[in-house]
């Protein structure tokens, strides 16, 4: 166990599956038994994942507490670390702690359904909430995912989400899909075999489609920062009141623990620091909380 | 008590605690807190250092760990720190302190602040405000805690509050450097008190700042303000309260050994907010400068972030003035 919590701890990849031409779906394990076995987490959370020499990056966990132990990261090329991360191979070693920040309160949803909404990379913590509350269907309601992508091939866990977009009734869950790119072939193939569940355009404009959310829902948010407020504006016209909306949020982050300062959001009546009140917060949150998005 | 011709004699038995860092005169303008030499480089009439007292629990930059990726192993280069004596720390700096041991000791405590932590002597002394001090605004111009003891000038002698156990356990063992107050000593203490009181000309009413700071998200203030500001970050270097850091991992040039670095950093950098990908969280001056005064003026850890030292003000080289800001934020001035 590490008593010092900067401490990296040492973790093996033990698969690596290439999701896009920037992002790779990366499994590893705890190479210390306590550790990983103590590494409990709820989705939402995340870890600081790094490369001995190159540095450390706050990467979220896109999968559901398991007993393997295993932690699948949804990671992009888009930084120093995370490249160095993409050059790796199956058996080679990262560095990890945490798990770090709030997760989504999966216990506060129970009895309620879950209007799920990601965009882009956002899908790999929503993934997180949606297996959680698949493994545990029967403590929840209406499950409805939207999901927008620019394109086909930027789709993320494309065997789960097509999955989830064809069997999903059967799975308790509705999937809706929408693509940005007109030219798309293949979302076009899609959106021919569901026109009731897929379409051309942004995220939010799958709100059309889908059936009026219950008083009884949450929605939870993940996504690039511009989709926030769109959604939101979306969410409001639907009546959510401002505790029953979820989101997480990015920023820079060097501690994870609420020390270096770089994740803070806020004015002088209410500062958070993303790693350590969040990065799951309420639109109350986001209310009371200016810049938070 | 301590009489002032004992003062020597207390610097000799503070020696046994480590080595003693004290304010000294580097330049016409600037003290620093640096080792003492020679007793007669000791200046505790000075107003402020440049770079406040957070470099002995925070280093400007610091190694927490040492790798070896072939070994694959992290090391925390612990142990073998100094015991540092702070003599001459003021009430805003004891107050700031307090402070950073709140962040970097309370929840998840930092072993390396900690270690200094248990190392360090701190011996207060107080002072005459400048036209720059406004501690009294921020209700940081007395310590109540933070110190081992706190020399107050009350004329011949220093009147002495003990803070701490360790301070207590030096009277004790030192007894012939002190004397019991009497009553004059605490009409002596009083008065100087209140003269220093009345002697403050800057001053910040911080009522309800939190509440105007977040009024103010939208006001002409932070682009008047950030046009102005150079982005150099002085402020938060020379801010007793400002601890944000960065992490770097510096490799040597085997490929093979290197270090974790962790050094201070600054809100007014571009890269602050700045993520993988290319999205800027304060892309500009304006929203950078705001983040400071807002962070500054939360109540985040239950006190104000600001303990009203002067210093970013001081030192800023756009001559950007905290307390103007405020006022300005407040509508006390336009």
């Amino acid at each position: 166990m590490n008593v010092n919590p900067l401490e990296p701890m040492k973790a093996r990849i033990t698969e690596i599956e290439t999701m896009t031409e920037i992002e790779k779906l990366i499994t590893i394990k705890f190479h210390d038994k306590e550790y990983a076995e103590n590494f409990r987490y709820m989705p939402g959370q995340f870890l600081k994942l790094g490369v001995m020499g190159v540095g450390e990056a706050p990467i979220s966990i896109c999968t559901a507490q398991n007993d393997e132990h295993e932690l699948e990261l949804c990671i992009r090329n888009a930084g120093r670390v995370t490249n160095a991360i993409h050059k790796l191979k199956v058996g080679e070693t990262v560095w990890g702690r945490g798990p770090y920040g709030n997760g989504f309160p999966m216990e506060v949803y129970e009895g309620n359904d879950l209007l799920l909404i990601a965009g882009g990379l956002g899908i790999a913590p929503i993934r997180g909430v949606l297996q959680y509350a698949l493994h545990n269907r029967e403590r929840y309601g209406e499950i409805a995912v939207l999901y927008g992508v620019r394109c086909y091939d930027l789709m993320l866990f494309k065997d789960d989400i097509l999955d989830y977009f064809r069997n999903g009734d059967r799975h308790g869950v509705k999937f809706y899909l929408s693509y940005e790119d007109k030219e798309d072939q293949v979302c076009y193939g899609l959106e021919c075999e569901r026109d009731d569940r897929c379409m051309h355009g942004m995220v939010t404009d799958l709100f059309k489609k889908i059936d009026h959310p219950s008083k009884k829902t949450y929605a939870i948010i993940g996504g690039p920062p511009i989709m926030y407020k769109f959604t939101i504006m979306q969410l409001e016209k639907l009546n959510f009141r401002p505790e029953r909306v979820y989101m997480t949020l990015e920023r820079r982050m060097r501690c994870g623990v609420g020390q270096c300062g770089h994740c803070i959001v806020g004015t002088g009546k209410s500062i958070k620091y993303v790693c350590k009140d969040g990065p799951v917060f309420t639109l109350w949150d986001a209310i009371n909380t200016k810049g938070m998005i | 008590m301590l009489a002032k011709s004992s003062f020597s004699d207390f610097v000799g038995a503070l020696d046994d605690y480590g080595d003693i860092y004290a304010p000294v005169k580097i330049s016409e303008k600037a003290h620093s807190f640096k080792e003492v030499e020679s007793l007669t480089d000791i200046d505790l009439s000075y107003t402020r250092t440049m770079i406040p007292p957070k470099k002995f629990f925070i280093h400007p930059e610091e190694v927490i760990f040492e790798f070896n990726i072939d070994e694959e192993v992290y090391t925390e280069p612990l142990g073998g720190g100094e015991r540092i004596v702070l003599l001459g720390v003021h009430s805003c700096d004891i107050n700031a302190l307090n402070l950073l041991a709140k962040v970097f000791t309370e929840e998840l405590p930092d072993k390396y602040y900690l270690e200094r932590k248990d190392r360090s002597f701190i011996v207060g002394v107080s002072c005459v405000p400048d036209e720059y001090c406004f501690c009294e605004s921020t209700g940081t111009s007395h310590a109540q805690e933070g110190f081992e003891l706190f020399l107050h000038d009350i004329g011949d002698s220093y009147f002495v509050r003990v803070g701490s156990l360790k301070g207590h356990e030096f009277i004790e063992t030192h007894p012939s450097l002190f004397e019991a107050a009497e009553q004059s000593h605490y009409d002596s203490f009083r008065d100087a008190e209140r003269k220093m009181y009345a002697s403050f000309t800057n001053k910040l009413d911080m009522s309800g700042l939190q509440d105007l700071l977040d009024m103010a998200y939208e006001s002409e203030v932070w682009t008047e303000y950030g046009d102005k500001c150079l982005g150099c970050g002085s402020c938060n270097l020379v801010c007793p309260r400002c601890r944000c850091y960065d992490v770097e991992d510096y490799i040597n040039l085997d490929l093979n050994t290197g270090e974790r670095v962790r050094k201070w950093y600054s809100c007014m950098l571009r890269e602050h907010g700045l993520v993988a990908g290319g999205h800027n969280f304060r892309p500009t001056a304006r929203e950078r400068i705001r983040n400071r005064f807002n962070c500054k003026g939360s109540l985040r850890e239950d006190m104000p972030n600001c303990v009203g030292c002067g210093r970013c003000t001081v030192f800023c080289p756009a001559e950007i003035d905290y307390v103007e800001v405020m006022k300005k934020v407040r509508g006390d001035i336009k």
